[in-house]
């Protein structure tokens, strides 16, 4: 038998050929090191051979025989690593779940620069090479840079840093369990066995050979009652083994016939007449969902289009028949566009992961998920058992962007595989389950027309929206347009489309950022026949009280000020700025609660909310910190547990707005307690009279539920005003059916970017990021930045790189790897600057709504007008990649 | 992803595999796309780099990618090669990717990649990619198979004339090691069982400068879309050789033949490389999402001869 030493101590190597070493790091309980690609390009797994950086996902096991490996556990073992200090002080990681492969490379770039340059302060151009082969999905890049940059230059020699982020050591040491971390006693693995076909019927599903296998310890179906495959990947039944080949053998052994039918690929060939149906009428119930809330009116549906949905328009027919005058006439005003965005993968770098446990009729369900309160109910309904039997557990998540909003097939696969098995079962989806069935934003087809009035003002705006949902329904695109630019007539329409593809789901933003693609241009592309500036033409168009102090500051930007023209550049490189807007609804979840207690002098705060990376923690400690004169580190939060007082799902950018409220009535509440008990008051003239008064108290709790909001002034309104009765019965169903509430007050953001196009190889380059963000007081303000940052880099691989490829007749993913389903890296990353205007939400107790989605709204189509405005050409459909690049530049079209 | 395969058995019987650094094999090992018997040489290869008497370098073929890249004796004799190395796969996967494992490396086409689609290459009978979704194939339509071959050392060493030996055979060209692109089953012309061993190339010319490019979407990490080597020597103001190794963009690394005429005995200058780029395409074949490359291929040839312009 081999051996290799790991982090000092000797472990065995199994002499199976096969055996990668990071299952053997991780088997042996180092779970630090994550698995995220499989594909050596993600940088996840990471550790130490002998000193060298390698990607333990690739490496056999057997290649580190006699040889010296250090994990993340084994990076300052001792006392934090001055990379990691740097990483917890610069917040360079947001979910975390990317971060000790980034801290073991970048610990071993520091420890060579040190050696050989001192403390001189490498370039970002230095440190992205160094860092090329790692991908953060959050986003926390420019935190990245300064990180590594300060470490190498000294600055983090001395003393461990106060981070801003409460979890920040636990995540740079790699002792942050997520679920697939998980292991129980006598723990099984589960798989799913998926479709291979499209669209079939499947006839004599036959579990019994998988059963027969040595080490299988229960075979579930996960067939729907009408036995049907409406996509490749469509779960057919699934298996808990001793581990993960034993299952996967299992599950090659279950034998079905599948009685084909013809199926349809895509937004284009799903729209023919003679398109297969993919439901039929008795079968539409079974659709997923792509939107946060719940679906408005009933819809029609006619072949494989559900809608048209229009709740939104205004004056539909006068919009249509004045845009039909202007185009009969010739109006040179009149812009008319088809736009097309691209299916983005959500990506999140922890997979849709499950473990469930039952000890005897308690059943303890570990979860990826963005709403443990809300999967605790669920289970609870879907199960039978009482709330108080289901305890729903996620301490770090890692990532969602509202991929895991609610109770998906890897929870309800790990429940049925622990009940029948006796025994607890994990189940965590492979990375091409990942990045193929488990949700995405759809792509989309706009229409877009829009007309100014000859006094210069927005009369006319017609968007029509085709949504490739794959086999789910409830796309809101379109209709979005009317919450911004008020005309004199709108015609808002959108359509599902449904095909032989995976269920899209909910996406930061969900419809935002499409239609923010299509609109931003349109006006981008008025203001330039209008011959007026783009920003003063939004601040014309756009009466927004948050906005309007937005384009201010857009507009005394340098970079907007100094812009020159595209017809003035002639050579290969080309730089242009273009400007976007977005907006967000202001929502808040009726019922969250907070406690807030003494417990052996010290605070703590406890909500059944979850952290998948966006500062949750953070934003409860600095506010009861702040209350109390105390520093964050000082108050104890606990969350991430279903059994704790009702909070928020992390979705709809509502966190902040539901806990910081009742968190304020809480502090209240217990200052008064701790007052009214004590038996003596601090000393005179102490400087921290609550921290004593703290120490002394006897243990006392009190909780509060989330108020209403105050009065806001005059002109500050729901954004869901904009749109009339139909706004405010939206806004009453999602009140009720959703307990979400939209407030008064609109977060908001406007964008400039500034682009440099290679004109050679179609490559563009975001070289300058500025990003406005109107979302009230910052409850966590390095964490808030941390946001925009993460927000603006997915906006830019929404842009450039992330497509989806599907075969196009046999209905497969083709990009199911993170080779091909290309994010951004942190070479992409531009330099950044933040903007926060504070003012807006006085109304709001604390002052604070979230961030999450507003920030990556505008940023394609800031991109997209920069990009115009470099070349001359207006690009109108994304990704903006090479090949659509250089058809652009020779007039021809892409593939 | 676990699916059900309900199409006909695999067509391929698994032929034995070596793995050396294991970079590229324990992917496909992993997906189920490779199965059979295992030989790990990563032990008992050759890693040196030795030097004759001339200045040609011999090299091991476990030799690692990074030491290639980061060998400064390389980088002074024959800068192309070290800029290739430099240029593909992560600063991880460098370290332990060998030189040989990346010439015999299988097709990064995402068809081939899945274990439940079935392709010229694992012995089935029509190239899915063909008919459907291309978008990273070739633009030099060459054989059945529409994958381009994905080996950046390759075009490098095409570039540089370079031979390899295996334990059977020597004096190999790069073409005569990957073929002529016609052959779709497999990636290269080895043998079952055949080994490469090591890598020679001639000694540099007399002033011959060297530069490597690829053109991807993002800034790092990704597989080429069109990638390329190119060597000049310049005398007189005027190009006295220039190779053009080309990857990316045919079933085989591809020289560019008939730009390298139209350059040769030209002032060497932005504007006669400008007029010579047009030939960098002639003889392609692009396949209806592949046009793309042909630009790419152009403005490449444009980048990386610039660069070594006075």
């Amino acid at each position: 038998m081999t051996t290799t030493t790991i982090n000092g101590r000797p472990l065995a190597l199994p002499d199976d050929p096969d055996a990668l070493l990071v299952d053997v790091i991780r088997d042996g309980g180092l779970t630090g090191t994550k698995l995220v690609c499989g594909s050596g390009v993600c940088g996840a797994c990471t550790v130490l051979l002998d000193g060298t950086p390698v990607v333990s996902c690739l490496l056999p096991a057997q290649a580190a025989a006699d040889k010296s490996l250090t994990t993340i556990e084994g990076i300052g073992s001792t006392g934090l690593h001055p990379v990691q200090k740097a990483f917890m002080a610069h917040d360079a990681l947001q979910c975390g779940f990317c971060t000790p492969g980034f801290v073991v490379e970048a610990t071993a770039f520091h420890d060579s620069w040190r050696a050989t340059r001192g403390t001189a302060t490498p370039s970002r151009e230095e440190i992205a090479a160094a860092l090329s082969g790692h991908l953060c999905r959050c986003g926390a890049y420019e935190g990245i840079y300064r990180a590594v940059a300060e470490a190498c230059s000294g600055r983090f020699d001395g003393n461990d840093p106060i981070a801003p982020r409460l979890e920040a050591r636990d995540k740079v040491t790699g002792l942050a369990r997520y679920t697939v971390d998980i292991h129980h006693d006598g723990q099984l693995e589960g798989v799913i066995l998926r479709a291979h076909v499209a669209h079939a019927r499947i006839t004599r599903l036959d579990l019994a050979p998988a059963r027969a296998i040595a080490g299988v310890a229960a075979v579930v179906p996960l067939l729907d009652d009408d036995n049907m495959i409406r996509f490749v990947g469509a779960p057919i039944a699934a298996v808990a083994a001793k581990d993960r080949r034993t299952a996967l053998k299992a599950i090659a052994a279950i034998t079905f016939r599948p009685e084909p039918f013809p199926a349809v690929i895509g937004l284009d060939a799903a729209r023919r007449d003679d398109a297969p149906v993919v439901f039929e009428k008795k079968d539409r119930k079974r659709a997923g969902n792509v939107s946060e809330g719940a679906g408005g009116a009933p819809v029609s549906w006619k072949g494989n289009v559900r809608g048209p949905s229009a709740p939104f328009s205004q004056k539909a027919k006068q919009a249509k028949s004045w845009l039909d005058e202007a185009r009969a006439q010739r109006n040179p005003l009149l812009v008319e566009e088809t736009f097309r965005v691209s299916t983005q993968q959500h990506a999140s770098l922890e997979p849709h992961a499950a473990v469930a446990r039952f000890d005897g009729d308690q059943l303890t369900v570990h979860i990826s998920t963005q709403a443990i309160h809300e999967s605790m109910e669920k289970i609870a309904k879907r199960y039978g058992l009482p709330h108080d039997r289901v305890r729903v557990i996620a301490d770090h998540v890692g990532g969602g962007f509202g991929s895991k909003g609610s109770v998906g097939l890897e929870t309800i696969a790990a429940i049925e595989l622990a009940r029948a098995a006796k025994a607890p079962v994990r189940v965590a989806f492979d990375r091409e389950e990942e990045l193929s069935v488990a949700g995405y934003r759809p792509a989309a087809e706009l229409k877009l027309s829009l007309l100014p009035s000859t006094e210069g003002r927005l009369k006319a705006l017609s968007l029509t929206a085709h949504a490739d949902t794959g086999a789910a329904v409830n796309s809101l695109i379109a209709g979005l347009a009317r919450l911004i630019y008020p005309a004199e007539a709108k015609e808002l329409v959108d359509f599902d489309v449904l095909s032989n593809l995976p269920p899209g789901a909910p996406f930061r933003g969900p419809g935002g950022p499409p239609m923010s693609f299509a609109l931003e241009q349109a006006i981008d592309e008025a203001a330039l026949r209008m011959k007026v500036d783009p920003i003063q033409l939004r601040k014309l168009w756009d009466p927004d009280p948050n906005r309007q102090r937005l384009y201010d500051w857009a507009a005394g930007l340098d970079v907007w000020k100094s812009r020159k023209p595209a017809a003035s550049q002639s050579g290969r490189y080309r730089r242009g700025v273009g400007v976007a807007t977005g907006y967000w609804l202001y929502l808040w979840q009726t019922g969250s609660s907070v406690e807030l207690a003494v417990k052996g002098g010290r605070l703590v705060a406890s909500c059944a909310v979850q952290d998948i990376g966006t500062g949750t923690r953070s934003v409860i400690a600095n506010t009861v910190a702040k209350a109390f004169d105390l520093e964050p580190q000082d108050v104890e939060v606990r969350i991430g547990r279903s059994n704790l007082p009702p909070g928020p799902g992390s979705g709809g950018s509502r966190v902040t707005a539901s806990v910081v409220p009742p968190t304020l009535l809480a502090i209240d509440k217990l200052k008064a307690e701790i007052k009214r008990t004590a038996s003596r008051t601090p000393a005179p003239g102490s400087n921290a009279p609550w921290r004593e008064m703290i120490a002394a108290s006897p243990d006392i709790a009190v909780s509060a539920k989330r108020q209403e909001d105050g009065k806001p002034p005059p002109g500050v309104r729901p954004a869901l005003h904009e749109a009339g009765l139909m706004g405010r019965v939206f806004g009453w169903v999602l009140r009720l059916m959703n307990h979400m509430v939209v407030g008064a007050g609109v977060p908001s953001s406007v964008q400039v970017m500034e682009v440099e196009v290679d004109t050679w190889l179609g490559h563009v380059r975001v070289l300058n990021a500025y990003t406005g963000l109107a979302i009230g007081k910052l409850a966590a303000p390095t964490l808030a930045r941390s946001q925009a940052a993460g927000a603006v880099i997915q906006g830019i691989g929404y842009a450039l790189y992330e497509t989806r490829e599907t075969d196009p007749s046999s209905g497969h993913i083709l990009s199911g790897s993170m080779e091909d389903y290309r994010i951004p890296g942190i070479a992409d990353m531009p330099k950044l600057d933040v903007h926060f205007d504070e003012a807006g939400f006085e109304h709001v107790p604390g002052g604070s709504v979230g961030i999450g989605e507003v920030a990556t709204v505008p940023t394609s189509p800031a991109i997209a007008n920069a990009i115009r405005d470099a070349i001359g050409v207006r690009l109108t459909e994304i990704p903006f990649r090479p090949d659509r690049l250089v058809a652009a530049l020779k007039g021809r079209d892409a593939a | 992803m676990s699916v059900a395969v309900m199409t006909a058995e695999p067509t391929a019987k698994p032929t034995p595999e070596f793995r050396a650094g294991g970079t590229d094999f324990s992917e496909r090992r992993r997906s189920g796309v490779s199965q059979g018997l295992l030989i790990d040489i990563s032990a008992t290869g050759d890693k040196a780099i030795t030097w004759d008497a001339d200045g040609a370098a011999q090299i091991g073929a476990l030799t690692t990618i990074a030491t290639i890249a980061t060998d400064a004796r390389i980088a002074a004799a024959y800068p192309g090669i070290a800029a290739s190395a430099q240029g593909l796969a992560t600063p991880q996967v460098r370290q332990v990717a060998t030189l040989g494992g990346n010439l015999a490396q299988r097709s990064r086409c995402w068809y081939f990649r899945r274990a439940d689609i079935d392709c010229l290459k694992k012995g089935g009978s029509t190239c899915p990619a063909r008919s459907g979704n291309h978008l990273y194939g070739v633009a030099f339509d060459l054989g059945p198979c529409v994958a381009p071959h994905p080996s950046t050392m390759a075009a490098a060493l095409l570039a540089y004339d370079a031979t390899i030996t295996t334990d059977r055979r020597s004096g190999l060209t790069i073409a005569g090691l990957l073929g002529d692109g016609s052959v779709s089953h497999a990636d290269h012309t080895l043998a079952a069982g055949e080994m490469i061993k090591s890598i020679a190339l001639p000694a540099p010319l007399e002033g011959e400068r060297a530069s490597y490019k690829r053109a991807i979407s993002r800034t790092y990490a990704e597989w080429p879309l069109v990638e390329l080597c190119t060597r000049v020597v310049i005398a007189d103001g005027k190009f006295q050789l220039v190779r053009l190794a080309a990857g990316g963009v045919a079933p085989v690394p591809l020289r560019l033949a008939a730009a390298e005429v139209a350059l040769h005995g030209k002032i060497a200058n932005a504007a006669s490389i400008a007029d010579a780029a047009k030939a960098a395409t002639s003889g392609a074949k692009p396949l209806p999402m592949t046009g793309y490359k042909l630009d790419l291929l152009q403005g490449l040839m444009r980048d990386v001869l610039e660069r070594l312009l006075d």
